[in-house]
């Protein structure tokens, strides 16, 4: 069946009808996100360009049974955002107006298509941020973080997207339009919001996100310190938390991963030491001060072989490009490779390491690290060349990592989310009742099962299929955005 | 007249089996704070009392994770963390009356240091939950960061035991501050509220930013930190608030703060969100006794005479804000809700899927559901 007959005339009458895309050629711009291994040409493209259009569409998946899925800006690592065969793709791209800064309740609306970065582009004059950061934050939406619950790299101080958006207006899968949450942390009733955030486009689709906003810090110092081994920098990041510090960032890297990143940024990293870490404290400059020392001396106490501090803003961006940049990076030193995203409780961190070395050599691959430790989520990067046949050994070897995070009392994701990706492996984490719950919730919302089939919740079709190989996003192959 | 069977369960096998073995409609209860909060429980066939389902699961102190039985009162939990130099960083003031974690997260509650913190939707990084026909369902897990699958501690938040009953909860931890400092300014609410403003426009950080009101008003300001470096922020904070006296030990304006929270035995006691900017209005507007206002959180819990409260939700609603009741003076008739919420049909919707008999917490939400 293709959708091309009265259904497609129902979506014209709602849209403008170039604004309905069936063209295959179009239509195969939008066949994946950045899990490019799953591909599915959606029957046609739908381009709205406000909420009640957004609104009419869905009430015309409604009343055709038609399933559609919500695409931001397909940065999704995933496959979130993979098109169903006989759907539609419902882009909320040209959704892209900041609606309102309210530097005085420290919160903005923005539509769901305004990139992250945007948000902070805008709160920036009135000395205001928008604290989640994603490494995609130049080109990924809003919306797109709302539905992944994005985390990023200082997120250990600062919480997730959940902690940071007060309310959605949510076009559901009938069509009808509801705000969940409010203008506070208060609300009447049971916390809706908070259901619909992290779930993956499966609930609804969001044409109105209302965030809250950070006054910038007053200071922030950051440090680069080496490590003989991947143990004493766990051991480091153990003590700063018994301190009584939580940082606002701390981030780890593997050998493998610096040489990688020093090669493309040439940013400092010592190449060939086992591990570094960066360090980064923010917050009153008293405050500041007083635990950069302490941090420093927890570095020293557990053999640090260089420390390297940030004089300056520009050293401070340079030791960040050399983080930002290790997953592109990978790339020149390995043809082909996947990115895994698990967790782990922090106090597993260097056991964890050790067995992914262990399942690394016993497999015959290299696997680097670069994560963020603060928080125990891992990003295992399987090297591998599929040249010489070595994809499949790699995948399993993948799999079994995020699995292992599971078997370590972890999550088989901290922010890509479960996707189509990670959907079969979601009986590792949770049992039949469990499944069976979320089931009735989602039920409760879309009864008919039409809102982004197939994600999140695992589907024995979708359990017989294997993803394909790793490609890169076409928008890091123009180098618009780096991998992390 | 009949007699209520009260059900008192140890362990999450006993909460499954009393759920699946007793025919009709429940009530949870934990350690009864929160009884006269939200709408009036209508006659049930008994009452699962979650008061022996306490105790600590697992402490990870190097994790900052510890997951416990729903009916431990926080005050104990916060005892036992101490000694790890550790929190779970909520300061409602029913925590001192001995508040449960399952009905600190039914209620949704949560103090004036939610402003940096959040409220317990922000502290819940797991439950195990039981529902009506006796699934034992889990989500989330002992990681801070995680997003696999729906978040079910969210959906039980604010749920006033309508949903589920939470038989276990994980929790994230904070470090406890090696110092907290708490300046008091006398001030009226409108000037209050420019004082908070020029605060929360510097980098100051402040934990908690209220205006307290009983009979005059006092601004109080928090902040914590290092030992080293609180007290010359405390002096940066003075600069900028214009004077203030640093409260000292025995006179602790937080414990004022929270008794004017609970309010007394004859007012009603509403809760109040809105945005920062229109609370003062508002609260003027609706001629409160008592008052705290959360100047940078947008909370407000206001005593009123029972026969305004309906007005009083009218007027929040109208403004933006939504409110809920936190206290019924016994008989009287004060209503518990404002006008729905537009996502009152999902609500419907999941209590249908969860609860399709309707067993739990009867009337809660009436007249919503
Ligand atoms: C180089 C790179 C680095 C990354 N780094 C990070 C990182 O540090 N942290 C992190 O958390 N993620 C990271 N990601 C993953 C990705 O960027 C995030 O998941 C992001 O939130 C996706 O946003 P998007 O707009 O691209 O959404 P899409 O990929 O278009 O969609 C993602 C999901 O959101 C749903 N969706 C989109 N818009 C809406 C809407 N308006 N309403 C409802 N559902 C909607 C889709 O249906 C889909 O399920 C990275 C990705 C790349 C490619
Ligand atoms: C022996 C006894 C018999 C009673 N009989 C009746 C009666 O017949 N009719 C009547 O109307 N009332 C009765 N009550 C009162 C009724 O139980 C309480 O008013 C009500 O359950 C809410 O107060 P709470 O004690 O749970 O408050 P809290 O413990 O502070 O809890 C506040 C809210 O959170 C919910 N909650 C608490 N813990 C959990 C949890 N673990 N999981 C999910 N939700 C939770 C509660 O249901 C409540 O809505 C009785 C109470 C007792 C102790």
């Amino acid at each position: 069946m293709t959708l091309h007959g009265g259904v497609r005339q129902a979506f014209e009458r709602v849209l403008d009808p170039a604004d309905v895309l069936s063209d295959p050629v179009k239509c195969r711009a939008y066949e994946c996100d950045g899990l490019t291994g799953y591909r599915v040409r959606p029957d046609l493209v739908l381009l709205p360009r406000d909420a009640s259009q957004v609104a009419a569409a869905v009430r015309v998946c409604h009343e055709h049974g038609v399933p559609f899925v919500a695409r931001g800006a397909g940065t999704g690592l995933s496959g979130g955002a993979l098109p169903v065969a006989d759907g539609v793709v419902i882009s909320l791209a040209r959704l892209k107006r900041v609606l309102e800064v309210d530097p005085v309740n420290r919160r903005a609306v923005v539509q769901p298509g305004v990139t992250n970065l945007e948000i902070t582009a805008a709160a920036a004059p009135h000395g205001l941020y928008y604290a989640p950061d994603p490494s995609s934050q130049q080109v990924c939406t809003i919306g797109g973080n709302v539905a992944e619950n994005s985390g990023g790299a200082h997120c250990l101080k600062y919480g997730f997207t959940t902690n940071h958006v007060l309310s959605c207006e949510v076009v559901l899968p009938d069509g009808s339009v509801v705000t969940l949450g409010t203008d506070t942390n208060e609300q009447a009733g049971p916390d809706l919001r908070g259901v619909f955030l992290g779930s993956e486009g499966t609930l609804g689709i969001t044409t109105s996100v209302t965030v809250r906003l950070l006054r910038t810090p007053e200071s922030v110092r950051t440090l680069l310190a080496d490590f003989p081994s991947v143990a004493s920098a766990g051991d480091v990041v153990s003590d700063i938390v018994s301190a009584g510090i939580v940082p606002a960032a701390v981030e780890m890297m593997d050998t493998l991963a610096i040489e990688a990143a020093e090669e493309a940024v040439h940013a400092g990293y010592t190449v060939g030491v086992p591990a570094a870490l960066v360090v980064e404290l923010d917050g009153p400059v008293e405050e500041c001060d007083a635990q950069f020392e302490l941090v420093k001396a927890i570095c020293e106490k557990h053999g640090c072989t260089r420390l390297h501090i940030a004089g300056s803003p520009e050293e401070r961006a340079k030791i960040w490009k050399g983080r930002k940049a290790a997953f592109a990076a990978v790339g020149r030193i390995s043809p082909d490779y996947f990115v895994q995203d698990g967790v782990v409780p922090r106090t597993r961190l260097a056991e964890v390491l050790d067995r992914i070395a262990g399942m690394g050599t016993d497999a015959g691959l290299r696997v680097a690290n670069v994560f963020h430790a603060g928080d125990g989520n891992l990003h295992p990067l399987v090297l591998y060349s599929a040249a010489a046949g070595e994809t499949e050994r790699a995948e399993r070897l993948s799999g079994e990592i995020a699995e292992l995070c599971v078997e370590m009392g972890g999550s088989l994701s901290g922010e890509h989310g479960i996707g189509t990706d990670k959907a079969c492996s979601m009986p590792k984490m949770f049992g039949e009742e469990d499944l069976a719950t979320m089931h009735r919730v989602r039920h409760a919302f879309d009864p008919d099962g039409i809102c982004n089939p197939g994600k999140v919740l695992p589907t024995p079709r979708l359990c017989g299929e294997r993803p394909g190989k790793y490609k890169p996003h076409p928008l890091e192959e123009t180098g618009a955005i780096e991998r992390l | 007249m009949t007699t209520t069977t009260t059900l008192r369960p140890a362990d999450l096998a006993e909460v499954r089996d009393a759920v699946r073995d007793t025919p009709g409609r429940l009530a949870v209860t934990g350690a009864g704070t929160a009884a006269n909060w939200a709408g009036e429980l209508d006659p049930v066939d008994a009452v699962l009392d979650v008061s022996a389902l306490t105790g600590v699961v697992t402490h990870n102190p190097g994790d900052m994770t510890v997951s416990a039985r729903a009916g431990t009162p926080l005050r104990a939990l916060v005892d036992e963390l101490a000694e790890h130099g550790q929190h779970v960083s909520l300061d409602a003031a029913r925590i001192a009356d001995g508040a449960t974690l399952g009905g600190l997260v039914a209620t949704a509650d949560s103090g004036p240091s939610s402003l940096v913190y959040g409220t317990m939707r922000d502290l819940v990084i797991g439950v195990t939950v039981v529902l009506a026909d006796g699934t034992v369902a889990r989500s989330g897990g002992h990681v801070i960061k995680n997003v696999a699958g729906y978040d079910l501690a969210k959906l039980l938040h604010g749920s006033y035991g309508t949903l589920g009953v939470l038989a276990e909860i994980v929790l994230r931890l904070h470090p406890v501050p090696q110092r907290t400092a708490t300046l008091v300014v006398d001030a009226p609410l409108a000037q209050a509220a420019e004082l908070a403003a020029r605060v929360l426009e510097g980098p100051y950080e402040p934990v908690a930013l209220e205006w307290v009101s009983d009979g005059s008003g006092r601004l109080l300001v928090r902040i914590e930190g290092t030992d080293e470096a609180l007290p010359a922020r405390v002096q940066r904070l003075r600069e900028v608030l214009g004077g203030g006296d640093e409260a000292a030990g025995a006179d602790d304006p937080w414990l004022r703060h929270a008794e004017l929270t609970r309010g007394s035995p004859e007012a009603a006691v509403l809760r109040i969100g809105a945005r920062p900017s229109v609370l003062p209005a508002l609260v003027s507007e609706i001629a409160a006794d008592a008052a705290t206002v959360g100047l940078g959180t947008g909370v407000a819990t206001v005593s009123l005479p029972p026969h305004v409260v309906a007005e009083a939700h009218g007027r929040v609603h109208a403004a933006g804000g939504t409110s809920q009741l936190r206290y019924r003076p016994p008989g009287a008739d004060a209503a518990a809700w404002g006008p729905p919420p537009s996502a009152l049909p999902v609500l419907r919707a999941l209590k249908t899927e969860l609860d399709p008999d309707g067993r739990f917490g009867p009337g809660r939400f009436s007249p919503w559901m």
